[in-house]
This record gives structure tokens, sequence and C-alpha cells, in this order.
């Protein structure tokens, strides 16, 4: 008895400078967060008052922040599902390479090297110049669009941009999960008669679904966090057309009027809503990995 | 048979062929634009430069105060992921030898944490950064990276040191080393690669990581890369070739940090995901 308590208190002094740093930065932020929801505090002055769900209840009609929560499901189905497909084509690609594997994955993975915001501007320079100049002078029209400035055409331009920065990090999972695909397996089945496709789909896909819980996890998490790309590339213009919601959370806090309160509400609206979207996904793709 | 073969290799060359076009395609504008004058750019951005302006790299390279962001963002990665290593893997493998009912409430609380999105912590974090006046400080900030890294550095390494023999740690206790002894001389060594792991994943994130320092630091002598890369873009905003040098000075560091280590870091990478 004396013993665990001596083991617990050592315990305890290991896990000490990491458990300080987390409460501080991670769990007491959360925990406050929900508390500052409701509350009317402004953050300018020092005093503030509890006044129950009534941010909550002021969300529910806030028609801004709905229409920042549309966007970022439209933008989360559409890029979850291109990098997804796109990640996986290239690493099937990769695998059935006999040369150049290597350069491929290392040409591949670089924009993930580089943080979304200078990938960002560097595409904003694609958007406004070199496309106009290629319509104008090659004769590419189809390219004459104003990418920026058209809502429809920014989501479009934002997309290629997300799924640009992603893929390569998706790729490299996928990879791994293809080399981890026995062999004799691939080989038993085409001597059986099977084609290509059906030796993906019936041999290959199922043997790597968990590889496609954790990109689709992984896709899914920072999908709804979206913040950088948008930043760069429209600032959630024109008007409010490409505000996700963390730029509309952002927006609300720092920029304008200051309304911590408000804005901790849509913070943990934003929350719980991952939350239940990644739990389905984990059982929905758990229950799929079972059974195949 | 063959002639399948051949056309499946044409098919899937020039499917990876147009991939690695359109990946390289931005860098390679940038790159190549960035060596115009003004009205070169403007006349054609599909031409290679007639000469080589490399005053657009000088002039960007002070407004941005290159050598101080640069060294902001080096001490910034650094020390923040020095503590996060530090500070769990004690944390891990403590965790991991420890059988009791607290050890187990730790390791949950350590990691339960990691499904919150960051936009949900931001802005009550924010809040504590300010009571304890820690805004406007790397050193400080390099804190609060390794308070948001911890539970996933935690969990890895609890998951590690349960495949690291205890044995030899007891023989240790034996010849009187002292467990914190023990730990850096016999544990800490054997947890490299997980630690490889750990260092690759998070110096990437902390690197390119823009909001937090965007919100953390206002005063622009403690710039990272990306914020004064951020405000230029805001001051130049039509001048494109100032824009575009100070880009590629922006992504030249990890350019070159993977150059050297790309093998090292896409393992890493892959290591990470899968575990975590």
């Amino acid at each position: 008895m004396k013993n665990a308590r001596k083991r617990n208190l050592s315990l305890l002094l290991y896990c000490l400078p990491a458990l300080i740093v987390y409460l501080a930065f991670k769990l007491f932020p959360a925990i406050s967060g929900m508390y500052y929801s409701l509350t009317n505090w402004n953050g300018l002055n020092k005093s503030y008052e509890f006044v129950g769900p009534s941010n909550f209840l002021e969300l529910l009609t806030d028609d801004y922040f709905w229409d920042s929560m549309w966007f970022t499901f439209k933008y989360v189905i559409v890029s979850v599902i291109i990098a997804n497909v796109a990640a996986l084509t290239l690493a099937v690609a990769i695998e059935s390479c006999r040369r150049a594997k290597g350069l491929f994955r290392t040409l591949f993975y670089m924009p993930n090297m580089i943080s979304m915001v200078i990938g960002g501007y560097m595409w904003m320079f694609i958007f406004t110049k070199v496309l106009y100049y290629l319509a104008d002078n090659w004769g590419w029209s189809f390219l004459d669009h104003s990418w920026i400035g058209d809502p429809n055409y920014s989501f479009i331009a934002i997309i290629i941009v997300a799924a640009w920065g992603a893929v390569g990090y998706l790729m490299i999972i996928y990879m791994a999960a293809l080399q981890g695909v026995p062999a004799n397996l691939k080989e038993a089945a085409a001597i059986d008669g099977a084609n290509a496709w059906q030796n993906f789909w019936k041999i290959i896909f199922p043997l790597i679904s968990h590889a496609i819980t954790i990109c689709v996890f992984w896709s899914l998490n920072s999908g709804f966090q979206v913040f950088d790309v948008i930043y760069t590339l429209t600032g959630g213009g024109p008007g409010r057309a490409t505000q996700s919601v963390a730029i509309n959370i952002y927006q609300e806090a720092f920029r304008g009027n200051i309304r911590y309160g408000y804005a901790t509400a849509k913070s943990t609206v934003l929350f719980f809503i991952v939350l239940i979207v990644t739990a389905i996904q984990l059982k929905l793709t758990g229950r799929k990995e079972q059974e195949l | 048979m063959k002639k399948k073969g051949i056309l499946s290799d044409i098919i899937v060359y020039t499917l990876l062929s147009v991939a690695a076009l359109f990946t390289l395609f931005p860098l390679l504008m940038a790159l190549m634009n960035s060596f115009k004058s003004n009205q070169e750019l403007l006349i054609n951005v599909m031409s290679w430069p007639t000469e080589l302006h490399l005053e657009n790299y000088v002039r960007t390279f002070d407004k941005m105060h290159y050598t101080r962001s640069f060294l902001n963002t080096v001490i910034l990665s650094g020390l923040s992921v020095s503590l996060m290593i530090f500070f769990s893997a004690l944390a891990g493998w403590r965790l991991c030898r420890t059988k009791t009912r607290l050890s187990r409430f730790l390791l949950k609380l350590f990691i339960f944490s990691m499904l919150i999105p960051f936009s949900s912590i931001m802005i009550p974090l924010y809040r504590v950064a300010q009571i304890m006046k820690i805004t406007n400080s790397v050193v400080s900030l390099s804190f609060v990276y390794a308070g948001l890294g911890v539970s996933m550095a935690i969990f890895l390494y609890h998951g590690f040191v349960k495949s690291v023999p205890v044995e030899l740690e007891e023989a240790a206790a034996i010849d009187g080393c002292s467990s914190l002894q023990g730990f850096f001389k016999i544990v800490f060594p054997m947890l490299k690669p997980i630690t490889a792991t750990i260092t690759i994943t998070n110096v990437l994130w902390i690197w390119n990581d823009f909001l937090l320092p965007l919100i953390m630091i206002s005063d622009n002598k403690k710039y990272t890369l990306l914020l004064s890369t951020n405000t230029l873009f805001g001051q130049y905003s039509s001048d494109w070739t100032a824009i575009l040098s100070a880009l590629i000075l922006a992504a030249l560091p990890v350019i070159v940090f993977y150059a050297f280590f790309q093998k090292r870091i896409l393992k890493g990478i892959s290591d990470g995901a899968v575990k975590g």
C-alpha cells in the first residue's frame, strides 16, 4: 500500500512538467472556453456577466455563422473526396512503377513541406496573373474566369490549393499501406484470372481499409478547421462567400467588434460538430473494416 | 501480355508526369518570375527571365528582416520540440512503467484532448497568454506549443516504451543508478526511433504553423518567417517580384531541409500517421 503511494508520487513528479504545460495551454483553455461561451465577455472590459445560453440562442439565428458552417461542410465533403481519391490513385500508380518511384514520391510530398500560407500566396499568383495570361495569349479561354473574385470559382480555387497541399501526406500513408499488402495474394488472384481492376477492389482495397480510415479521419479533422488556404487566397471573400467556420471565429474574436464570449460559443459548437462527424466516420469505416 | 504491360506503363507515367507538373507548377512559376523586373513580369509571366534581377531578393531579404525572422522560427521550433520531447518522454515512459489507477487516469487525461480542434481553444488560449503576460514572446510560445503537442507525443512514447525490455532498467537500478539517471543513460537512447518521428512531425508542424503565431505575436521583432511573409504580402500587394522572391526565401529553408533528410522525413511522417 505504502509502495503504491510512493510509486504514484514519483509518477506524478515525472509527469509534472508535461502536466503543467498541458493543463495551462490545452485543458484549461478548453474548459474555460466552454464557460466563456456562457458569458458576455468582450475582451476589453475586465468584468463580464454570466448570461446563460443566450449566446447559443443568438447563434441559432446568426445567418453569417450558418453560412460559414454550410460552406465548411461543402468544403469538407468535396476536399476529402478529391484529396483522398487523388492520393490513392497516385499511390497505386507509383507502386506500379518500375522506375523513378522515389523521385515521384519525393516530388508529390514537396507541397506538404511548405506552409499553406506560402503555397496559398504562390497559387494566388497563378490565379490572378498566370491563368489570365494563358487565357489571353495561349488561347486557353476556359481559364478566363475571375478565380478569386467570383464565389463559384473561388470555391474551386480553394479546393485545388487545399488538395495540392494535402495529397502528398495522404499519399505517403496509402503507399505505406499498399506496401503492406502481401505480393503473393496479388499473384494468386492474377493467376485465378482477376484483372488489375478486380485485383484492386477485391484484394488490395480491403487490405488497406485501415489506411483509408486514418486518411479520411485526418482530412475530415483538418478540413473542418481550414484556415490558412482561405486566409491567403480569398480572406473569406468575395463578401463572405468563402468564409469557413475557423475564419468566422477568427474574425469574430480578433477583427472588428470583439466579442469573445460569443466567439467561444461558436468554437464550442464547432467542437461538438467535429466530434460527432468524426465519431460517425470512425464508426462507419470501422464497421466496414470489420466486414471486409 | 507484354504489349499490355507497355500500354499500362504509358498510362501510369503520363498520369504521374501530369501530376508532377501540377505539383511543381506554382513553385516553378514563383521561382522563374521572382528574378524578373516588374515590367517584364507584367508583359509575359511564362517566359524565362532575360536577366536575373537579384536585387528583388536583396530588397525583400531586408524588408522581411529575413535573418531575424529566420532565427525566431528556428528558436521557436527548436525549443518547442525539445521541451515537448523532454516532457513527454519522461511522462510517457513513467506512465507505461507504473501500473496504478492514477497512471491509467493520467494517460486518459493526456490523450482524450487530442480530438479538441485548435480553433475551439484559440480564444481562451489567447486569454491565458494575456493573463500570464506571455504574448509577444518566442520562448513562452514554445511552452504553449509544448502544451499543445504533449498529448500526441506521450501517446507515442507510451506505446513505444511497451516494446522496450524493462530488465535493463532494473539492472541499472541494481547497479545504483537513480531512476532519473537510468532514464537518461539507458531508456532515452533506446527511444531514439520514436523520438526521431516525433521530432520530424512536430518541427514541420511548428515551422509551418501560422494561426497561433498570428494570434500571439504582434511585435514585428518577434515575427516568424510566415508572419513576415504575410506582412510583406499586405504591404506590396501588387509588387509581384517582391512577393515572389519573399515566398521563395520563406520556402527555401524547408526545401533545403527536405533535400537533405527526405528519406527520414518521409519515414517519420508515415510512422507518425499510422501510429497516431
